[in-house]
């Protein structure tokens, strides 16, 4: 033992004379003056003294260890630049390159509880190091929040990117599935997507990880069976149909997936669907579901969601406050407004259209026969033959059946010829393939393309491509159940929503084609509404309705949904739905 | 059907071992105000991605152990007791350790590993790499050299002050866990 120990344990009993202090004088234990055999004797020793140890700090504390292999191969890992070579005497050493000023981490979700996993996340460098370091391109830089994106799906074993139509949901997962596959931790992976988006998707593959072989799973049994079992093809790409149609071949030929990707993942909403069941059904060890709306119509849809995402979490009891904080850490949303401040502004016009006198009559003579009709149902009315009241007026709004004229249609057209002579191109959205054509018919001189669900995939793409590259083709005509989703159009500047759809989030997923990342200026977002008409009592009934999706992703109070209920279907023509016993 | 990930999803299957000449060691101790010290030593590759980390439990000194130390006290510990425990875990032998602290130096005698010390830019010694300052143990000019060759590579990808950053999260997640 050393040190102030080792002194302290030394320490004996010692005598006061012992001292020998300077200046102090002893004095002996019985004074002389004092005569007498009844003088005290007083001991002049201490006793003992109670040894103190100090412990020291020669004890090492315990370590604990934890390793990790290489996350990428070991020739991806060799930094992106050579070694410097050996430099002549004297000769300035080469300035080492300053680092890129963004910063990502990756933190390890709630669900990682294992501290040697958890470490594994906050150990790994800067997500833009280990993309530098990958060797990983891309066509253009990400923006940060596609980095946090990124940063937010990599970790993650059950996800929902929730952000806004047009923030590049499918980049942010194509480059995280990219990194997943580069570092081994995927090998196996699929992408799920709606069958009008395939070939988008295909292409934004190319674009953003051109090194991965991709197969479409398409065409004829025998030909799926094959692009199914090709093992050595890391991504492959499947509409929902060809999932729920080959669902017992997939189980037969026992396919896991590292990772299973959903595109527009509202279409898993109905739990008790085919292609919901067909979806949870493959065996996958990571679930990321992308989607602009997670709560297109009620709560139930997240719900049903996260029955892919992570089954189990949420349950239909559980209040939109609880099931915001329980999925918390599951969902990334980003609006537009948060994170894309530079972003060219959208600007929102509601066209107020006066039908022709011809088109009001018979708007008029069908609303009020169609009014009578449900009147003489009384009870036996359904909220079906509403809708059919409702889908007849709105048709009429478009089009006079009886004269063919369209005060919608005069008014798109002058405003297509201005747009058209400044070379802008501009969308329009209907609800009817029926309207488009007829569209097409008047606006032929705009170059007018048509992009609906009635044409082949080859159709859609040629005419995509025409729009995009033929200066000729200045507007494109979209159905919302084609167009809506999927499509990136943002070098159009116009948008028209010829007729209303029945949710305001499939209307902004249409006018999101347009005003997207990449957008080159201001969109201008025309909805067309005419007056004293079906069209503007629905447009009240939506506006008057808190948006529930927002609601449950910020964890406020909410409504009960975003779409049009039973009552209020009927209430458009006020009318009160019938109250029967059973129901 | 969702199978459970293991903890081996995270952490790709092992590989052949890195070689020692790629690997870089940060060394650092964190102080905290109701723990103590703990002290954590994070082993990178050329790219900056983790190999090892080793932490010690925490280390708590007494009021006494400082009055007898005295100005002595925190390179002792620092250096003799965590930087030593630390450096001896490692499977990995660094190219370089590199430290944060001026009191880690310490870790000299403990260690055949080149040592060297990371200050901000704007520090009086050292050179520079990056927004980096780096100062080898003892001011050998010899050193220097060698540190600058070993440390550029790395410095190319990595700012030299971020990875003690990362220790400093592991260690505050140790401590919540």
């Amino acid at each position: 033992m050393t040190g102030p120990t080792a002194a302290a344990a030394a320490v004996r009993s010692f005598r006061v004379a012992d001292l020998a202090l300077p200046g102090v004088r002893v004095l002996p234990a019985v004074d002389p003056r004092i005569a007498g055999p009844s003088a005290l004797r007083l001991p002049i020793e201490f006793s003992e003294p109670r040894v103190v140890r100090l412990p020291l700090l020669d004890v090492r504390p315990a370590v604990s260890s934890f390793s990790f292999a290489p996350a990428v191969a070991p020739a991806a890992l060799a930094p992106p630049r050579a070694t410097p070579g050996r430099r002549a005497p004297g000769e300035p050493p080469p300035p080492a390159e300053p680092p890129a000023p963004r910063r990502t981490r990756i933190t390890p979700p709630r669900d990682v509880v294992k501290l040697s996993e958890r470490f594994f996340f906050l150990l790994q460098p800067h997500l833009e190091t280990i993309l530098e370091t990958s060797r990983l391109e891309f066509p253009r830089q990400p923006f940060p929040f596609q980095f946090d994106g990124m940063a937010f799906l990599l970790p993650r074993h059950g996800a929902v990117l929730a952000d806004e139509m047009g923030l590049g949901k499918s980049m942010q997962a194509i480059s995280s599935l990219r990194l997943l596959i580069r570092s081994g931790q995927a090998k196996r992976v699929l992408v799920v997507c709606p069958k009008g988006l395939v070939s988008n998707w295909a292409r934004e593959l190319a674009d953003w990880a051109p090194e991965l072989v991709v197969a479409v799973i398409e065409g004829e049994q025998a030909r799926r069976r094959w692009q199914w079992s090709l093992t050595d093809v890391p991504v492959k790409l499947a509409n929902y149909e060809a999932v729920v149609r080959d669902r017992e071949l997939v189980a037969e030929l026992g396919l896991e997936f590292d990772l299973v990707v959903l595109d527009e993942a509202q279409r898993i909403k109905n739990r008790s669907s085919q292609t919901s069941h067909a979806i949870r059904d493959l065996k996958r060890s990571r679930s990321w579901a992308l989607t602009g709306t997670p709560v297109e119509n009620s709560a139930e849809d997240l719900v049903s969601l996260f029955e892919f995402v992570a089954p189990g979490h949420l349950n239909d009891r559980m209040s939109p406050r609880a099931l915001g904080a329980a999925a918390a850490d599951h969902v990334l949303r980003r609006t537009k407004d948060k994170v894309l401040t530079d972003m060219p502004p959208r600007l929102n016009r509601d066209e107020r259209i006066e039908l022709s006198p011809e088109q009001r009559e018979t708007y008029r003579r069908a609303e009020e026969e169609g009014v009578l009709r449900l009147s003489a149902l009384g009870n036996e009315a359904t909220i079906q033959n509403v809708f059919e009241l409702v889908l007849r007026l709105k048709q009429i709004c478009n089009f006079d059946t009886a004269t063919g004229e369209s005060a919608k249609l005069d008014c798109l057209e002058a405003e297509l010829e201005e747009i058209h002579a400044s070379g802008r191109k501009s969308l329009v959205f209907s609800q009817w393939v029926q309207t488009l054509g007829r569209l097409k018919d008047r606006l032929e001189r705009f170059g007018a393309l048509e992009y609906h669900g009635g044409m082949s995939t080859a159709a859609r793409d040629e005419a995509i491509r025409k729009f995009k590259h033929d200066k000729k083709h200045g507007v494109l005509l979209l159905s919302y159940g084609a167009g809506a989703v999927g499509l990136n159009l943002q070098f159009s500047q116009y948008v028209f929503l010829f007729d209303r759809w029945w949710n305001p989030a499939i209307e902004d997923q249409a006018i999101n084609r347009a005003h997207r990342i990449g957008a080159v200026g201001a969109v201008t977002v025309t909805r067309y509404l005419s007056v004293d008409t079906i069209e503007e009592r629905i447009d009240e009934v939506l506006r008057s309705k808190r948006d529930l999706s927002d609601t449950i992703l910020s964890q406020a109070e909410a409504p009960a949904s975003s779409g049009l209920t039973a009552d209020e279907i009927f209430s458009l023509f006020k009318l009160t739905p019938p109250r029967r016993a059973a129901a | 059907m969702v199978r459970a990930h293991a903890s081996s999803d995270l952490q790709p299957t092992p590989m052949e071992q890195p070689s020692s000449s790629s690997a870089y060691g940060f060394l650092t101790v964190v102080d905290s105000p109701t723990h103590g010290l703990f002290g954590g030593y994070l082993l990178v590759d050329a790219a900056g991605r983790p190999l090892e980390f080793h932490c010690t439990a925490p280390v708590k000194v007494s009021r006494a152990q400082q009055i007898l130390y005295g100005a002595t006290l925190q390179g002792h510990l620092h250096g003799q007791q965590i930087g030593a425990a630390l450096l001896a875990e490692a499977s990995v032998e660094p190219l370089v350790v590199l430290t944060d602290l001026d009191s880690m130096l310490a870790v000299r005698p403990h260690t055949d590993l080149p040592v060297a010390l990371v200050t901000r830019a704007d520090a009086a010694a050292g050179f520079e790499l990056g927004t980096a300052k780096v100062t080898a143990a003892g001011a050998d000019p010899a050193a220097e050299t060698v540190l600058r060759e070993r440390l550029e590579p790395l410095a190319a990808v990595v700012d030299l002050h971020e990875p003690f950053d990362r220790i400093r999260a592991a260690i505050e997640e140790a401590q919540r866990h």
